[in-house]
């Protein structure tokens, strides 16, 4: 009963109104955004708002998105939502199904597919490739990131050594350091390794099996796989942190058991930990999703030109293009409707993991 | 679990920080001896303190530091009041409550600097808050030199409040009715049953958002970075000046850069030693 909780009790219509003032505060900007996003560029600009009433136009997307100028937008919105769609009830089937993996791996390969298949079909802005690198860029963080910080994780909650305690602390002295001490040695280092790979002629080796698509030539600055790398680097204090926090959760004796049974620790690990780790690591996987989609330092510094969508859409908003504000509108609200989804998805393990990460300190 | 296997989990990642985060650290400590600029970055020149001699004698770094320092005093007890309160409010809301926490949540989980180009859009002419200011004042708003900064900290505040709701939201859940009835019972008001019941049972929790608030904001950068650019260098924080320098174009001095990183990374660490000795012990403690 939570009766006796408000001492002070406002009554409910009081309390929802200042809940609503709240949301106003904190959603205005998003709503402003989306409607300057849909207008026409005489609206936006005239000197009193136009709030209600104006025309609408999908203008500013197809500009942002695409090469051509008479696309019909009804056939692109129709695309977009049969995968989400799709992608959605495969989801909703593994948040159901007792092992959730293949369905969630289904609705990754449907988005992939259609990523893949889009530009096929409407001629794509360069602002397409951004989006790419975002998604590789974030599926890669998130699956390097959580294969090494499970072992990690569940090494340090398990092992009652002196080491441990020392490599727990030092990764929460590095969860305080600023991007900064990084990003520069980074850029230095990876130059270096360049140069050196330059030198030695590795760089313009042909690996006759391994064909990168769009590359002649080897280098790390410059390329999806510096930024991983180096979100990855700094999340995993954060990523280790979290899921030891709820490794520490789960009670010894469920893989003593197993190991009684004949089973190796990695067995045990992997045959009875990890299935009921999957609340813990999807909250994980949230968080370094989010910090890998939205980086925006690292990716200006170490890939001048392989950008993601957060660099591009600040280089819109910058002096030295000519595009205009309700562009700048819509690429917002592209980048931002992701994210939206995944709140109203997995808002529940959000807040979870937020709350574990907390509770324990 | 004996130590081998440990060894055994825990290695990738060790090696990940030692070769990403403990590696690149050295470099940077050592770079920051260096004349290095990003024009020419063959020959680094042991030039010993002068990198240190030049940034403590730079005017900019210390309007940094002091912008820096502001920033965190106002934002992190800023956003930890009205994060309390926020989630006070919501623990009493029944029905709805999902989507009032949906619609909060918002502005932390979008992408920084994506949020703050929308915010400073309603400030920008045409903009919302431009236009019913100039309603209300009749003079047309811009954002100036003069009150970028406080429309960076309100900004801020605006980002990121919801954690520290979020957090303090997570637990109130796990408060005990009990100790909340029994100080009813004993007639405490509201105030009375926040600072003897609700507050000590976050204490921890008071803490630990504190510290991460403290982090964050200490390093903050996109959402500087949106809002000042090159327009307005003198609200730049220190990350943001650290960047400036470093990547300057065509003049960047990443050797001074650097040393900016290394008294950045001793200023947050003054403040941190203590909680991490504490921490340490703690960790000791449970192992005994």
């Amino acid at each position: 009963m939570k009766l006796s909780r408000p001492s002070i009790r406002p009554s409910r219509i009081a309390l929802h109104a200042v809940m609503i003032l709240l949301v106003v505060w904190s959603v205005t900007p998003f709503v402003w955004t989306a409607q300057t996003s849909i207008k026409f560029t005489r609206d936006v600009a005239s000197k009193t708002p136009v709030l209600w009433g104006y025309e609408t136009t999908a203008n500013a997307y197809r500009n942002f998105w695409l090469d051509s100028d008479d696309v019909n937008m009804w056939g692109v919105l129709a695309f977009v939502l049969v995968v989400a769609a799709i992608a959605a009830a495969l989801g909703l089937i593994g948040r159901r199904a007792r092992h959730g993996w293949p369905w969630f791996l289904g609705a990754t390969a449907v988005i992939c597919v259609a990523l893949w298949r889009f530009p096929r079909f409407w001629e794509a802005n360069d602002e397409y490739d951004f989006l790419v690198n975002s998604v590789v860029v974030t599926l890669l963080t998130m699956l390097i990131s959580l294969s090494i910080g499970l072992l990690a994780g569940y090494g340090l909650a398990r092992y009652t050594g002196i080491s441990g305690a020392v490599i727990l602390i030092v990764a929460l002295g590095f969860r305080a350091l600023p991007r900064t001490a990084f990003v520069l040695p980074y850029f230095f280092g990876a130059k270096e390794i360049d140069e050196w790979l330059t030198s030695t002629g590795v760089g313009s080796w042909n690996f006759p099996l391994i064909d990168f698509p769009g590359i002649d030539t080897l280098q790390v600055l410059d390329t999806r796989l510096a930024i991983v790398l180096a979100l990855v680097a700094v999340n995993q204090p954060f990523t280790i942190w979290m899921l030891r926090s709820f490794f520490i959760e789960v009670p010894k004796e469920m893989e003593e058991a197993a190991m009684m049974d004949g089973a190796t620790r990695l067995q045990a690990f992997r045959k009875v930990i990890i299935p009921i780790m999957w609340p813990a690591i999807i909250a994980t996987g949230l968080f370094t999703m989010l910090l890998a989609y939205n980086e925006y330092l690292f990716v200006r510094v170490l890939a001048p030109t392989e950008w993601t969508l957060p660099v591009a859409i600040v280089s819109l908003t910058g002096g030295e293009s000519s595009r205009t504000i309700t562009e700048a509108a819509a690429a917002s609200v592209s980048i931002t409707l992701p994210i939206v989804i995944v709140i109203i998805l997995f808002q529940k393990h959000l807040v979870r993991g937020l709350g574990a990460g907390a509770v324990k300190g | 679990m004996n130590r081998r296997t440990f060894w055994w989990f825990t290695i990738p990642s060790v090696i990940v920080m030692l070769a990403l985060m403990v590696f690149p650290l050295i470099t940077t400590v050592w770079l920051g001896f260096q004349k290095l600029l990003l024009r020419d970055l063959n020959n680094p020149e042991w030039v010993g303190w002068d990198n240190y001699r030049d940034v403590l004698s730079d005017p900019e770094f210390w309007a940094a530091v002091q912008f820096t320092l502001v920033f965190v005093v106002v934002t992190v007890p800023a956003s930890m009041i009205f994060g309390l309160a926020v989630a006070l409010l919501l623990d009493r809301i029944g029905r709805g409550r999902a989507i009032y926490m949906a619609a909060l949540l918002l502005p932390f989980i979008v992408t920084p600097v994506v949020g703050t180009l929308i915010y400073e859009d309603l400030f920008e002419r045409g903009g919302l808050v431009s236009w019913l200011w100039e309603v209300f004042t009749d003079d047309a708003f811009a954002v100036s030199a003069s009150n970028v900064k406080v429309l960076i900290v309100v900004q801020y505040i605006w980002y990121v409040m919801p954690f520290a709701m979020i957090t303090f939201f997570a637990g109130l859940q796990t408060l005990p009715e009990e100790r909340v009835e029994a100080a009813a019972l004993d007639g405490a008001g509201f105030w009375r049953n926040l600072w003897h019941v609700t507050l000590p049972h976050l204490r921890l929790l008071v803490v630990f958002v504190g510290l991460i608030s403290v982090m964050d904001a200490y390093r903050v950068y996109d959402s500087v970075f949106v809002w000042t650019g090159n327009r307005f260098t003198e609200a730049h924080t220190l990350a943001v000046y650290n960047v400036r320098i470093a990547t300057a174009f065509d003049i960047g001095r990443l050797g001074k850069g650097n040393a900016i990183a290394v008294l950045t990374v001793i200023g947050i660490f003054v403040v941190l030693i203590p909680f991490l000795w504490r921490s340490y012990r703690d960790q000791i403690a449970e192992r005994t």
